[in-house]
């Protein structure tokens, strides 16, 4: 017969915040329309896609124009990570026919949630052609 | 007063091959009108004009436009959406388009666009499929070494497309390149472009695409991620479904 583990109180209350913060993540994502730019860091906003399966989470983002060697993936908190990458050159607003914002990039930066619990210390990555893949195995429940 | 109406700007060629790119997985189709526009030196000819559309204009050299625009030369129009189409304006957008097209005598209609698929970035080959709307548009696929897409679900302006040009007895197309899901894909393009080369003889620079490729992923991520919340409204997943055919 298999033995069910009780859930203690604390993981009850982990889980709640968890969900809270997840659903206030859709909220502003749907209500906050933001740039996907950054005057002040000089960065960019990567597009990012986030896949749970059965044993991993597998993150992936897209950074075009990125030294690979230079890309950093870092947990930021338990279930959050940063990810940062250098790009090959500066690109200036007027590269994309824009002239009412001045400012030049040269990073890209973006932090994200991981939806489910995960073991960080055993996040391992890869970059190809720019797209970066992150693979998370997921802790054991 | 017509919903839609598609304003004219000069003189257009009659009986040439409509082409359309609008934005959808990958990006596939905007990225291949583009680069079409700009290596074959395509002019404006004209622009849609709609209440359904957001309220919303491009600005080129401080002038506005339509974000639905109609380009071409003598041998081909173009019809591209500098903006990803909301679901319930995709009908009346696309039924306009076809029905202007008609009254331009064009010879074929061929939607250029994507289709995801898993582990795109470790394929090294991107495959074009075709479906078409009527089995001589399949033959004619099939003749030219394009593959057919049997089975499955179609979302978006060009399932719109097809179906309406199978109803009017439209020679139409669709061509599809294997692609990314949620990022701009110039190879796809590249690799679709290459699909409209064999069935129109529409003959573009790849490699020239391809050299830019990284610069269209950096420029292209503001519409993918307007794309993407528009691929999610109209249940742009169900492409992914197995189909239940009852006969």
């Amino acid at each position: 017969m298999a033995i069910r583990r009780r859930r203690s109180v604390f993981d009850i209350v982990n889980e709640y915040f968890d969900s809270v913060e997840e659903w206030a993540e859709h909220f502003e994502e749907s209500l906050m329309e933001k740039p996907s730019w950054n005057q002040k860091t000089c960065a960019f906003e990567p597009l990012r896609d986030v896949t749970v399966t059965p044993n991993e989470v597998l993150v992936t983002v897209d950074l075009p124009l990125t030294e690979e060697n230079t890309v950093k993936v870092e947990p930021a908190g338990k279930n959050w990570l940063d990810i940062t990458a250098k790009m090959k050159r500066k690109v200036k607003f007027e590269e994309f026919g824009i002239t009412h914002h001045k400012g030049e990039f040269q990073t890209f930066h973006c932090q994200m949630r991981i939806p489910v619990q995960v073991q960080m210390d055993k996040l391992h990555f890869r970059c190809k052609k720019g797209l970066l893949e992150i693979h998370l195995p997921r802790k054991n429940t | 007063m017509s919903e839609v109406k598609i304003v004219e700007k000069g003189k257009i060629a009659v009986g040439t091959t409509m082409l359309f790119g609008f934005p959808d997985v990958g990006l596939v189709g905007v990225i291949a009108a583009s680069h079409l526009i700009e290596e074959m030196n395509l002019t404006e000819v004209a622009y849609l004009d709609s209440v359904l559309l957001p309220p919303l204009i491009v600005l080129h050299e401080g002038l506005p436009h339509s974000p639905i625009r109609i380009f071409g030369n003598n041998n081909m129009l173009l019809a591209v959406s500098e903006t990803p189409l909301a679901a319930e304006i995709i009908y009346p957008v696309m039924y306009a388009l076809i029905d202007w097209g008609r009254s331009k005598n064009v010879k074929m209609m061929i939607s250029l666009s994507g289709i995801p698929v898993q582990d795109r970035q470790d394929a090294t080959e991107l495959k074009v499929f075709a479906a078409g709307s009527s089995p001589e548009m399949l033959k004619v696929a099939e003749s030219k070494g394009v593959e057919i897409l049997g089975e499955g679900y179609m979302v978006g302006p060009q399932a719109v497309m097809l179906q309406q040009c199978a109803k009017l007895g439209l020679p139409a197309l669709i061509l599809l390149a294997q692609c990314f899901y949620n990022y701009p894909d110039p190879e796809a393009a590249a690799e679709v472009l290459k699909g409209l080369e064999k069935i129109t003889g529409i003959k573009t620079d790849i490699a020239k695409l391809l050299e830019k490729g990284e610069e269209i992923r950096l420029k292209a991520r503001d519409v993918m991620k307007r794309t993407q919340q528009e691929m999610s409204g109209m249940k742009k997943g169900q492409e992914y479904d197995i189909p239940l055919y009852v006969s």
